[in-house]
């Protein structure tokens, strides 16, 4: 939108002191990656480190060609160089400052007169009412301070945009709106945008890739379905809030369907005698030795639930008889909790909508169908 | 009432104030931000005038720049400058007890900036100068206020330094604070009244002003 050039940032860190913080980050001109994972993973110190608050024992960041960190070269670019437009988690507006003149601010450079021009323009285009561009940021609500905080941060046209958990201080409500003006905003930003945020559902909703980040190591990073499919190991899947997750033995490939494999599904992997509770099919990948003991992963779309009078389930999915434990209403959706009805210890979870939801009772027989090919096998690394 | 002596601490205290308000809000800041070795000494080292007997104070600077100490006579036959007996040693003198009342609220006050809003003036590109003029004396210019109302007062009043280092010279060192004590000594009780009752008076609207100052800048503004 506006002409200038943009282009990819990479960032690669290695730390110890004063916290472990590694792996690499690529971010894609007009991309939003949204950097996911618990509360002191790292994420915050992440952005901090490409806005330039923070230097790495080692690191280097990158905008296209130009360098803006690398410590074994020397280089380090001060944040007031380097043209980030960054929301901070609380906003950290001025306080002794209207919302109009926060967002002329950020364009000091300008002459005064065309600051106070496209300082307005901003207002409006981030849905700002006229009659609060004079108000202090404390007289203005939580969404109304973050559409002030992200009209500033993108009102000089920054190279890199980084948003810090920008909308967990908003209530529901107000958070859908903020999503559909950052969807509409983005469709004409052309820089890589990082997001850090803690909410799933948000990084599903917003990000074209999802980065996972815990205890200070990045884990993976991928479009967000492909994440949702293949994670890399157990942790990313417990991460990304998959649920259903269980062990088992890589039996190698099945001789009579080529390109599938056999997974024998156990209770425990902790001794070799743990019982076996059945022998899946599962994508072959040729990448896991033969008798491996693995993590296996099933996103929600791979499952139905069906009542035990139903007709069989359409193609060839794995059918597993099971009880209802639980039901959860939550919202426009409803969390279903299925034991085995040959090992109750084992459970799935699965989300029903519309008609479903309502179709099953707690103590209820019913099928699982799975849809094997959804299977995602990940050998466990012992330590 | 001696205007004279008035006068002279009004100028004394309007020089201290000068001197000392830049340097006081550059070190308080210094200290507000920046951790180094030996910051603790230098707090302390800051906050001692407010301890030490003033007569101490000035007995030391006494010692250190009269004529017999070293350095008192290299300043003499280097520059021709006498820094005991006159208003410039008393300048000098004013400016060290007076340490403790800028340095402290001013490092205080830059401390309770929210870090994060330099931060986003950084991260802006704005050059430091303007971060300062834009964001930090806007949120600090209360107490900056406050820290120069007291020095001000402060330094109208002070006695033990003054007299010490400066005597007693009409016109020259004689404040009036040591008006004040020269009168009570000639038991002149009226003159020394009026005096005292100025003094009181200042002392009481400084002190009020910076509470005034410090009542605003901590009541939470409005908000929805």
């Amino acid at each position: 939108m506006d002409g200038t050039e943009t282009q990819t940032l990479t960032v690669a860190v290695d730390q110890r002191e004063p916290i472990p913080l590694t792996g690499r980050l690529t971010v894609p001109a007009g991309k939003l990656v949204a950097l996911v994972g618990p509360s002191g993973a790292g994420k915050s110190s992440l952005l901090r480190i490409v806005a330039g608050l923070l230097r790495p024992q080692h690191g280097v960041v990158k905008l296209g060609a130009s360098c803006w960190l690398d410590t074994e070269r020397r280089v380090w670019l001060p944040p007031e160089a380097r043209q980030v437009g960054m929301l901070f988690q609380h906003y950290a507006l001025m306080p002794h400052c209207s919302a109009e003149v926060n967002v002329a601010m950020a364009l000091w450079r300008l002459p005064r007169r065309d600051r106070q021009r496209l300082a307005r323009a901003w207002l409006e285009r981030v849905g700002l009412p006229e009659s609060h561009w004079h108000r202090l940021p404390n007289a203005l609500s939580g969404g109304e301070q973050q559409r002030v905080a992200l009209a500033r941060a993108l009102a000089a046209y920054p190279k890199v945009l980084l948003l810090d958990e920008p909308f967990s201080a908003v209530d529901a409500l107000r958070r859908s709106e903020l999503y559909a003006l950052l969807a509409t905003l983005r469709q004409e930003l052309t820089m890589p945008i990082v997001m850090v945020t803690h909410d799933l559902m948000e990084a599903r909703l917003l990000a074209d890739e999802i980065a996972v980040i815990d205890r200070g190591a990045l884990l993976q990073q991928g479009p967000t379905e492909h994440l949702y499919r293949s994670p890399r190991n157990a942790r990313v899947a417990a991460i990304l809030g998959i649920r259903n997750r269980f062990v088992g033995r890589w039996l190698g490939p099945d001789p009579l369907r080529p390109g599938w494999g056999r997974l024998e599904w156990r209770a425990h992997t902790e001794r070799d005698d743990a019982p076996v509770i059945a022998v899946l099919p599962a994508r072959d990948k040729g990448r896991i030795p033969l008798g491996q003991a693995v993590h296996w992963v099933v996103q929600n779309d791979a499952l139905t639930l069906r009542t035990c009078d139903a007709p069989p389930c359409p193609g060839n999915p794995v059918r597993l008889a099971v009880t209802v434990t639980s039901v959860r209403s939550s919202g426009d959706f409803s969390l279903v909790e299925v034991a085995l009805s040959a090992s109750p210890q084992l459970c799935w979870q699965i989300t029903l909508t519309g008609r479903e939801r309502h179709r099953f009772q707690v103590g209820e027989s019913a099928f699982l169908c799975l849809d094997p090919s959804w299977i995602h096998v990940m050998p466990i690394r012992r330590r | 009432m001696e205007w004279d002596a008035f006068w002279l601490s009004c100028q004394l205290a309007a020089a201290t104030l000068v001197l000392l308000m830049p340097f006081g809000v550059w070190a308080g800041r210094a200290l507000a931000y920046h951790t180094f070795r030996g910051k603790a000494l230098i707090e302390g080292l800051v906050l001692l005038p407010l301890v030490l007997p003033p007569t101490v104070l000035g007995f030391y600077l006494l010692v250190v720049l009269g004529g017999a100490s070293p350095l008192g006579e290299w300043l003499h036959e280097t520059f021709g400058v006498t820094l005991v007996f006159n208003f410039t040693g008393l300048i000098l003198a004013s400016l060290l007890f007076n340490l403790p009342f800028v340095i402290p609220p001013a490092q205080r006050a830059f401390e309770a900036i929210d870090p994060r809003l330099r931060e986003a003036a950084r991260v802006m590109g704005l050059p430091r100068y303007r971060i300062f003029w834009q964001v930090e004396l806007p949120l600090t210019w209360r107490a900056l206020v406050a820290a120069a109302v007291l020095t001000f007062v402060h330094t109208l009043g002070e006695f033990g330094v003054v007299l010490m280092v400066g005597g007693n010279i009409p016109g020259e060192t004689r404040t009036i604070a040591i008006a004040i004590y020269d009168r009570v000594q000639a038991f002149d009780l009226a003159a020394a009244n009026q005096m005292a009752l100025v003094l009181l008076l200042l002392s009481l609207a400084a002190v009020v002003t910076t509470f005034a100052l410090s009542a605003r800048a901590a009541v939470p503004r409005r908000s929805e």
